[in-house]
């Protein structure tokens, strides 16, 4: 790992965070992915009540902002398989329920890891995610879970995530690239959660997200998306429900 | 004929007409367009048979080959509504069917125009639509046909060809880029042919073709299609079936 030349940094150790990541999460994902409801209202909390779970990896040559890994404590007292089918939105909105209530935390959970596109392909997943994994460790948590999303899905639409979960590579890994960084550091997939994220917007809001058309009611392939979207015209709403992979690294 | 920098040229007029049409062709599709057999086993044909047919846009401030369209005539004596589901393949066989046999054609189709990405938004392809029905009206057809493919119909692969095309603009026109076209030149939508072409590969080739991967039989969004392309891996056979349209241009 290039540890000379990218650093961590943490809203607690670092004033200028909040700039040096901000505009990031706008950059790496479809714009479509910014009108999860429960993300917009919730994204103020990782600061607020998590802070000591957010960090990034700083290029010290540049001096900008190469990858951020976002998560936060939660309780889960039942087995991993069970946990729930709406995986991210879930995950956020029993987090910050826990917090509230006073609930004492026993997994770490991410809900982001993100390169910036122009560090990837420059093997620094490995490093974000180990990063991620040392906050479990240092919180004396035995688990990371991670409600993840699968990056090429997107290639492959039309096909269901149960079946694209089992597709590996020549050597035995998983195919999709993302899921393969986290395997290659230890995980395993516990399970796909087939509603992790629900994306509403009227026709005229999807049409800007997209910079499609949607002249009918039917099943769209929208760029970027795991699956296509539902547009129901009559009903002036397009509705995008992604899939993702719980996945679980034990960190000893 | 010469108008803004822009010559239609035939291809007597290029040692290496075919070459940069070629060039064109590889620029303007995607790479498993090129794998239509009908397409591959024949298009000689359109140069031994059909060469009065075949025109170029050149660049005459460059000397590059802007543009190119190919058609081909043949007889057609039923309602234009009767033309055959199979579009674009059926009509470039029965095109050298009817020249083999001596059958005297009375109509033009097109069967391609393609610009290069250099100089497409440039109006060239209404004029590239007027060039070629110039060519069947001096032969005294009163009608240039089309098997067109609606290229923005790859953005809604899901969506049917049928209903596709009842898209419109505000102002009325087809949605689709290339629909429109045709229709500002003057051409009427007839109906769909939803056979227009039949790309059949093994998986490999499809890997190839698409850099796409098929671990398992099933529909596939390949980029660049008008429809899904449906894997079968028992068969080891993607087969994808392109959708066009019919139009047709009074002369």
């Amino acid at each position: 790992m290039k540890q000379d030349r990218f650093r961590v940094i943490t809203p607690t150790g670092d004033i200028d965070y909040r700039n040096l990541v901000r505009g990031l999460t706008k950059i790496v994902w479809p714009e479509f992915m910014l009108h999860d409801q429960v993300a917009n209202e919730l994204w103020h909390e990782l600061l607020d009540r998590f802070a000591d779970y957010q960090l990034a990896l700083y290029d010290t040559q540049n001096n900008r902002v190469a990858a951020m890994g976002n998560s936060f404590p939660m309780r889960w007292d039942d087995t991993l398989e069970n946990l729930p089918e709406t995986g991210w939105d879930w995950a956020f909105a029993e987090a910050v329920r826990n917090h509230r209530e006073g609930i004492s935390p026993n997994v770490h959970c991410a809900i982001q890891i993100i390169i910036h596109p122009d560090y990837q392909g420059q093997r620094l997943s490995a490093p974000i995610i180990e990063s991620v994994r040392a906050v479990t460790a240092s919180n004396r948590l035995p688990a990371l879970i991670i409600p993840l999303r699968p990056s090429e899905k997107s290639k492959y639409p039309l096909i269901s995530l149960d079946d694209y979960l089992t597709w590996t590579n020549e050597a035995g890994l998983p195919f999709d690239p993302w899921l393969r960084a986290h395997a290659r550091l230890g995980a395993r997939i516990v399970k796909a959660c087939h509603e992790s994220k629900i994306i509403r917007g009227t026709r005229v809001e999807w049409e800007a997200w997209t910079q499609m058309k949607f002249p009918q009611s039917g099943r769209y392939v929208i760029p970027g998306a795991l699956v296509p979207i539902e547009m129901n015209v009559e009903k002036d709403e397009g509705v995008y429900v992604e899939p993702n992979v719980w996945i679980v690294h034990e960190v000893k | 004929m010469s108008e803004d920098g822009f010559r239609i040229i035939t291809p007597s007029d290029l040692d290496d007409y075919r070459d940069r049409a070629g060039d064109i062709a590889d620029a303007a599709w995607p790479v498993f367009m090129h794998h239509d057999p009908i397409a591959n086993e024949n298009w000689h044909e359109l140069f031994d048979r059909f060469e009065a047919y075949q025109f170029a846009m050149l660049d005459t401030e460059n000397d590059r080959m802007a543009a190119m369209g190919n058609s081909l005539p043949f007889q057609w004596t039923q309602a234009l509504e009767e033309l055959p589901e199979e579009g674009w393949d059926w009509v470039f066989l029965k095109a050298i069917e009817d020249h083999k046999n001596g059958i005297a054609p009375n109509i033009q189709s097109a069967i391609q125009i393609a610009i290069l990405p250099d100089y497409q938004g440039q109006g060239l392809s209404v004029r590239m639509v007027r060039a070629m029905g110039a060519i069947g009206k001096s032969r005294g057809f009163k009608q240039l046909v089309a098997p067109v493919r609606p290229n923005q119909k790859s953005n809604y692969p899901l969506t049917g060809i049928d209903d596709y095309i009842t898209w419109i603009t505000d102002g009325g026109l087809p949605f689709d880029a290339w629909l429109r076209v045709h229709v500002r030149a003057g051409a009427r939508i007839i109906k769909p042919c939803h056979g227009a072409m039949k790309i059949i590969g093994t998986r490999a080739d499809w890997e190839q073709w698409s850099g796409l991967k098929f671990p398992q039989s099933g529909a596939y969004i390949v980029p660049g299609a008008l429809t899904p392309m449906t894997m079968n891996i028992a068969k080891n056979e993607g087969l994808y079936i392109e959708p066009n349209v019919w139009m047709v241009h009074e002369l």
